[in-house]
């Protein structure tokens, strides 16, 4: 009896890491090869702590959150500031380096033979021993875990989690410090890998660096891959499976070595058989919000215009946006050479010009997606020149990217949502402390959203997961994403290319309605037609420079413009 | 990958006619994986997380294979005279001279093949841009499966070379791969000048810390350079700036 109570304890305890590393790795797109060196440093610092300061129980595993908190928190940090490549490296070295500390660093650690006599918890006066004494401890402990790992995951928290895991330039252009929530969800996910190490080290009464290898962190990657990535039942199945084959092999009464060696090979070729022909997993991520969406419903004979939100509405033409002298090269290539634009409010700008021209590069500059090598972008009066994306966001300045770039595995309602700006429930303190005000805020911004779809014509499109819809409803969904930013400067680059002609025509009616309510607009556009009829100015572009600014007919008519962009008659 | 090193020792043949095994059975593992594995995950559209986590599938599968086959002792490969060699206050082996001057012959051939010849223009081609390549004739698949061959021909060759000095063993692999990981991001990535450079400050940094600092610590030193790195220059010390 105690032996199947023991399993089962043990499946708790990686249910628990397993939950900790699918906030990384499932909900974040974070991959951390260094989960069991801090599993092990978290088993570290509780048991050090009950043996030499006599800490009791509960104490120990809050000594133990702390360490591993701001060890995952701190150590990842300069990982995350780049791409993600460099993330698996870092936790790999750290993996590597920490179960080496735990070896050779003996006066601390007491190397290879490890501490032992780590002190039982004794919880209403009774110490506990067995198996069953543990179990209500460990199962309480995983209950809270996956409580706060529920919260986390699938909340407004959670929503930004995964729009950084789809897209992450995207996620910076809808506003989110993409680094602010890589850290906080690094330090979520120690802070809970501590508690099963705590709770490990009192069970166990005894550990050992063994315990703590790149193996076993390798094999938590594997069960929280074949449970299913993004599912926290799937990790509860994942743990299952890779605590209880061990336990089935032990029937096969071969040598101790043979099966392990057995248990690996089943779990890797697991892995890469799962890879290939179901890479979600056993439980997969559940992507439609449908039931969830019958709490949202739009209210009957709305008018969809009335969702566009009327902050600063200026429709006075006064100069909103300023750029002036913005130069960057790259290498020897001048992409933006002394550039300087006005954009007026309540008014479409057009920046037109050859491929290659440096339009894009010229949102880039003003979003904060490049920082200029000089001039500066002042945006109502506020100089935001060099400022990181999802700040100017903030400030009222947002765009669109040309190939779309949605969160491909959220529903169309949530790539709306996500871009809301203020949310409490994107915050932990909300989060957890007013879980009322957060749930109320999310109704609301929900509605809100719906109300963003309307008006760009999806609203019944709001369940479906957004890479199933057709290119040009896409363009559409990153529109209504745009607007859900409350920016009052949109930047729309090439909102109408690559799209059927029917949706062009809807697109243009669309632009228009938006600087009506007030939002100042520019878009970069190939399409002349599009130019002429939208934009009420235009900039024209060559070489990285601006070489002329009118009303767009003017410009088209323009002979010497006309052969810039397309080319000499003769050629 | 090192299993090839294992097969050579345990079959005690003559050590040159060992390191051409040891290439080929590296290389031959390395396409086999390509095709059975790589091609068929990139033909179902599977995300680079996706692919690494095959691949440390196929790291644990592997291990196992090599322990069941080979049993979990460390061996060792014998047959090149071992002597010490002194240039003044410099002492080392002739193992670590061959190591020294394989390095670098193997360093020179890799560049001259990357920038000399055919194969080289569309490796290099297909890195910079996959289907601007295709687009002028260059098959991408063909151009994964030549480096993986050879590719893993040299981690062959590295393997038989690192098990002279040291052993064998089933889990010898990832702690070599690792600092080769580290070595490449220092130097900066797609740069072959730029790997041997990290190697190099890797290893000077590795063994000049261990004059200063307890012993315990010395491993902690390839993290600590990896850390200022990422800090201090992304890119890698020679590596391309990105836009």
């Amino acid at each position: 009896m105690d032996f199947w109570l023991h399993v089962v304890n043990m499946i708790l305890l990686f249910a628990i890491l397993g939950v900790s590393l699918n906030l990384l790795l499932g909900y974040s797109g974070l991959v951390s090869m260094s989960h069991a060196a801090f599993f092990g440093v978290g088993a570290y610092a509780a048991a050090l702590t009950a043996r030499h300061l006599d800490w009791p129980f509960p104490v120990t595993l809050l000594a133990a959150i702390a360490v591993t908190t701001v060890l995952a928190g701190g150590v990842t940090f300069p990982a995350l500031r780049v791409r993600g490549e460099y993330l698996i490296l870092l936790t790999l070295a750290l993996q590597m380096v920490l179960y080496e500390l735990m070896l050779s660093w003996v006066d601390l650690t007491e190397g290879r033979t490890g501490i032992s006599a780590i002190p039982r918890p004794t919880l209403f006066g009774r110490a506990l021993v067995t198996p069953a004494q543990f179990l209500p401890l460990i199962a309480a402990c995983a209950a809270v875990v996956f409580a706060v790992g529920y919260r986390v995951g699938e909340s407004p928290f959670g929503r930004v989690l995964k729009a950084m895991r789809d897209d992450e330039r995207a996620a910076l252009a809808i506003g989110k410090s993409v680094l602010r929530y890589k850290v906080l969800v690094f330090s979520i996910s120690g802070a809970l890998a501590a508690v099963a190490a705590a709770l490990f080290a009192h069970y166990q009464a005894f550990i050992n660096p063994f315990s703590f290898t790149l193996d076993r962190s390798i094999f938590l990657v594997a069960l929280v891959v074949l449970g299913g990535t993004a599912n926290l039942v799937g990790t509860l199945v994942g743990a299952i499976v890779y605590v209880g084959l061990p336990e089935m092999l032990r029937f096969l009464q071969a040598r101790q070595d043979i099966v392990d060696a057995i248990r690996d090979f089943v779990f890797g070729a697991l892995l890469v058989a799962f890879m290939r022909f179901r890479p979600q997993g056993l439980v997969p991520e559940r992507l439609g919000g449908g039931a969830r969406l019958g709490t949202v419903a739009l209210p009957a004979g709305a008018d969809p215009a009335a969702a566009l939100p009327a902050r600063a509405a200026r429709a006075d033409g006064a100069p909103v946006l300023v750029a002036e002298g913005l130069s960057k090269s790259f290498g020897g290539i001048r992409a933006a050479d002394d550039l300087s634009l006005v954009l007026p409010g309540g008014k479409v700008t057009a920046l037109v010009g050859p491929n290659g021209a440096g339009k894009t590069t010229v949102f880039n500059l003003l979003t904060g997606f490049l920082p200029p090598d000089a001039g500066r972008v002042v945006l109502h009066d506020r100089e935001v020149t060099g400022l990181p994306p999802w700040r100017t966001v903030g400030y009222g300045l947002a765009r669109t990217f040309q190939d779309v770039r949605l969160f491909e595995r959220m529903t169309v309602l949530d790539n709306v949502v996500a871009a809301i700006p203020g949310q409490p429930g994107e915050r932990l303190g909300p989060l957890f402390l007013t879980p009322r005000r957060a749930a109320e805020a999310e109704r609301q911004n929900r509605a809100k959203a719906l109300g963003y779809l309307a008006f760009v014509g999806l609203a019944d499109k709001a369940g479906e997961v957004a890479s199933a819809l057709a290119f040009g409803e896409q363009k559409l969904v990153a529109l209504a994403r745009l607007i859900a930013t409350e920016a009052d400067v949109l930047l729309l680059d090439e909102p109408a290319s690559g799209v059927d002609v029917q949706w062009v025509s809807r697109i243009l009616e669309l632009i228009r309605r938006v600087a009506a309510a007030g939002k100042t607009v520019c878009i970069v556009e190939h399409n002349l037609e599009v130019v002429t009829a939208v934009a009420d100015r235009a900039y024209f572009m060559e070489a990285g420079r601006i070489i002329a600014e009118g009303r767009p007919e003017d410009l088209m008519a323009d002979p010497r413009l006309g052969e810039i962009y397309f080319g000499k008659a003769h050629r | 990958m090192y299993a090839a090193v294992i097969a050579v020792s345990a079959w005690g043949v003559a050590l040159p006619l060992g390191f051409a095994i040891a290439a080929l059975v590296g290389c031959l593992v390395g396409v086999g994986t390509e095709l059975a594995l790589y091609r068929p995950l990139r033909r179902v559209e599977a995300t680079q997380l996706n692919i690494f986590l095959a691949s440390l599938g196929l790291l644990i599968a592997g291990q196992s294979v090599v322990l069941v086959v080979f049993g979990p002792q460390a061996r060792t490969l014998e047959g090149f005279p071992m002597r010490g060699i002194e240039l003044g206050p410099v002492a080392f082996t002739t193992i670590e001279a061959l190591w020294l001057a394989a390095a670098w012959v193997l360093i020179a051939a890799l560049m001259a093949w990357l920038w000399l010849t055919r194969h080289g223009l569309a490796i290099r081609a297909v890195a910079s841009n996959p289907e601007l390549a295709q687009c002028v004739g260059v098959e991408r698949e063909r151009v994964f499966l030549l480096v993986f061959a050879v590719g893993s021909a040299l981690v062959g060759l590295g393997g038989t070379l690192i098990a002279l000095r040291d052993t064998a063993s089933p889990t010898m692999g990832v702690h070599p791969v690792l600092a080769a990981f580290i070595a490449v991001f220092l130097g900066g990535i797609g740069s072959i000048p730029g790997a041997a450079v990290g190697g190099v400050l890797l290893g000077l940094a590795e063994n000049m810390g261990g004059l200063f600092l307890p012993g315990y610590w010395q491993g902690v030193i390839a993290f600590v350079v990896l850390f200022v790195v990422l800090v201090v220059r992304p890119s890698g010390v020679l590596g391309v700036r990105g836009r």
